[in-house]
């Protein structure tokens, strides 16, 4: 039994880190919380239903389409909207991306219709000596690791990832050594909203699609990189991996409406005895 | 100018006093729910317009007066207006409880820490359902009273707005304003900062919890979904922002203006809504941060305390 449950919590919570990793690179280099992750995860996964329902793509072949038109919509968002209020107080930036939020759900309401919809493709379990897990989730987890390393290995091995990780560290050091600051701001939100979309794609196969589907991970986000300490990025994976394995332990004990409260008691908590997270981040 | 002021707000005073007499229903419903946000708005104007701790879930003080009062006059069967009453105390109490470890928190850590607290306390009610009905929400007795609780609405939104002006132009405003300013600064000066902006925060749950409870004897109806909306929260810090945050009239002003605009306006639209206040949102932040107030203060140099 928990055997099971601890490896749920990890399958779900390579997926988080994922996710979170997208948050906490926009709140590294540019100090905004960005509010409207989530509906642009919300994108990601109706993106990948409709290429599924038209053209039938596979669903995990249309991260490829996902990641890049995702990427290009948050550095249009970014170049629009967020780069105004980078420097501006956080109530500016809460305020400006929830807009954007309510704004993004409001049209995929719109577009798409409430309907409930789904990606029926790949269903079943794995079944591994005693444990049990539905293979969507492993394949989710598999593409999480890969994409999450892919991104690391990009911030730790690119000139353009160690540009970032300047700016995140110092944006007037980096702008005097040379380096773009608007571009970089711009490329982190790109990526950061391309992360969103994976985790879309990804999660479109596993749940009901729907235009409200995204707030939850927007506040998920927000607790892995409290967890993990803001602006320190091997601190989103910790956060990730930890936050699901807490919700998978905790679903054992509690029912399902209480265990939606875990995230939010754990974010205060944590925010109230180790601000800085579990590595060490920046308080303030 | 300033003689011609104070008659002025006499006058409008009046003529708000004896509206029921002629109003209509619809009228009477109309201005108690634009009192109601007037208080909420010039809460939060309190805490965050005044020294600058954004806070993210404000509504929680509205739900908790809002549970406060409506479990009172359900299971005890107290009278609505001491029950709403009970709610504002109640309110306290949660800020309290909410502030003392919270308020310790900067930037957008205690905005993050609020938004959280709420939904904690939006699942709590689900929870205890022996006392608050779950999810399933709680009924009130019916009870047809708009006019008495638009004068109660009133005196609460005028209560707010007159403590707003106390403050904004006490020794304890101008405290609150280094700490916006300059917290560190205020701290150096021997402003004891904590317990200052505990104080604020005291004072600015206050009136949501009154207000709460009150809305909860209105709507004779509440359930977890409908007190703890983070909309809510959105929707008077908006109005604060539209008006001039930090100043004494600009959250009456946003809380008028924008109420009116979604009454006359958006309800027309209902498909658009989210969408229309989304564009209202982006609009305020990008091109008046400073608000109505703000923008004619600095032109026109206006007292601070306007």
């Amino acid at each position: 039994m928990l055997g099971q449950v601890v490896i749920s919590g990890l399958l779900a919570g390579a997926l988080y880190a994922m996710v979170a990793l997208g948050l906490g690179l926009i709140f590294g280099v540019m100090r905004v919380l960005n509010v409207s992750h989530g509906p642009l995860l919300m994108l990601g996964a109706y993106t990948t239903f409709w290429l599924f329902q038209w053209l039938g793509l596979n669903p995990y072949l249309s991260i490829l389409v996902t990641m890049p038109l995702l990427f290009g919509v948050g550095m249009l968002l970014q170049r629009l909207f967020v780069r105004r209020v980078v420097d501006a107080p956080e109530l500016s930036s809460l305020l400006l991306t929830f807009g954007l939020s309510i704004a993004l759900v409001n049209l995929a309401q719109l577009a798409f219709t409430a309907d409930l919809r789904s990606v029926e493709y790949l269903t079943g379990s794995f079944v591994v000596g005693p444990f049990a897990f539905s293979k969507s989730r492993v394949i989710a987890c598999a593409f999480a690791i890969v994409i999450t390393a892919g991104a690391f290995l990009f911030l730790k091995a690119t000139r353009l990832g160690k540009a970032i990780r300047a700016v995140s560290q110092s944006r007037e050091v980096a702008q005097v050594c040379g380096i773009n600051v608007a571009r970089i701001h711009m490329l982190a939100f790109g990526i950061g909203s391309a992360l969103a979309a994976a985790g879309g794609t990804l999660v479109a196969v596993m749940v009901a699609i729907q235009p409200e589907m995204g707030q939850v991970y927007t506040f998920k986000s927000f607790l892995v990189i409290v967890l993990g300490g803001a602006g320190n990025y091997p601190g989103a994976l910790l956060g990730g991996l930890l936050l699901g394995l807490i919700e998978q332990v905790s679903s054992l004990f509690l029912t399902t409406q209480v265990n939606e409260a875990v995230a939010y008691v754990l974010l205060v908590l944590v925010l109230l005895v180790r601000p800085t997270g579990l590595l060490k981040g920046r308080a303030s | 100018m300033k003689r011609l002021l104070l008659p002025a707000l006499g006058l409008v005073l009046l003529a708000l006093a004896f509206y029921p007499i002629t109003g209509t229903g619809y009228g009477v419903r109309f201005m108690l729910q634009l009192f109601m946000w007037i208080a909420l708005a010039q809460s939060w104007n309190l805490i965050s317009g005044l020294t600058g701790y954004v806070s993210f879930g404000h509504i929680a003080f509205f739900g908790m007066g809002a549970y406060t009062a409506g479990i009172l006059i359900v299971k005890l069967d107290w009278p609505w207006l001491l029950a709403s009453l009970a709610g504002g105390a109640g309110a306290v109490v949660l800020a309290l409880v909410i502030g003392w470890p919270c308020l310790r928190l900067k930037g957008p850590y205690f905005a993050i820490a609020m938004l959280g607290l709420n939904e904690v306390l939006r699942v709590a009610v689900s929870y205890f359902e022996g006392l608050t009905g779950g999810g399933s929400g709680l009924s009130l007795p019916a009870l047809y009273a708009s006019v008495p609780i638009y004068y109660a609405m009133g005196l609460v939104a005028l209560a707010v707005t007159a403590l707003t002006w106390i403050i904004v132009t006490s020794r304890f405003g101008l405290r609150l304003m280094t700490i916006r300013e300059d917290e560190v600064a205020a701290e150096a000066m021997g402003i004891d900062t904590f317990r200052y902006k505990l104080y604020a925060f005291l004072l600015s749950a206050v009136g949501p919890g009154i207000v709460g409870g009150l809305a909860a004897r209105d709507q004779s109806y509440i359930e977890p979904i409908s007190v703890f909306p983070l909309i809510m929260t959105i929707t008077m810090i908006v109005m604060v922002l539209f008006g001039g945050k930090g100043t004494i009239w600009g959250p009456v002003l946003g809380a008028v203006l924008l109420f009116t605009l979604q009454e006359m306006i958006w309800a027309r639209f209902i498909y658009l809504h989210q969408l229309l206040f989304g564009a209202i949102i982006v609009t305020v932040v990008l091109l008046m941060p400073r608000g109505i107030l703000g923008v004619l203060q600095q032109r026109y140099n206006l007292p601070r305390t306007i």
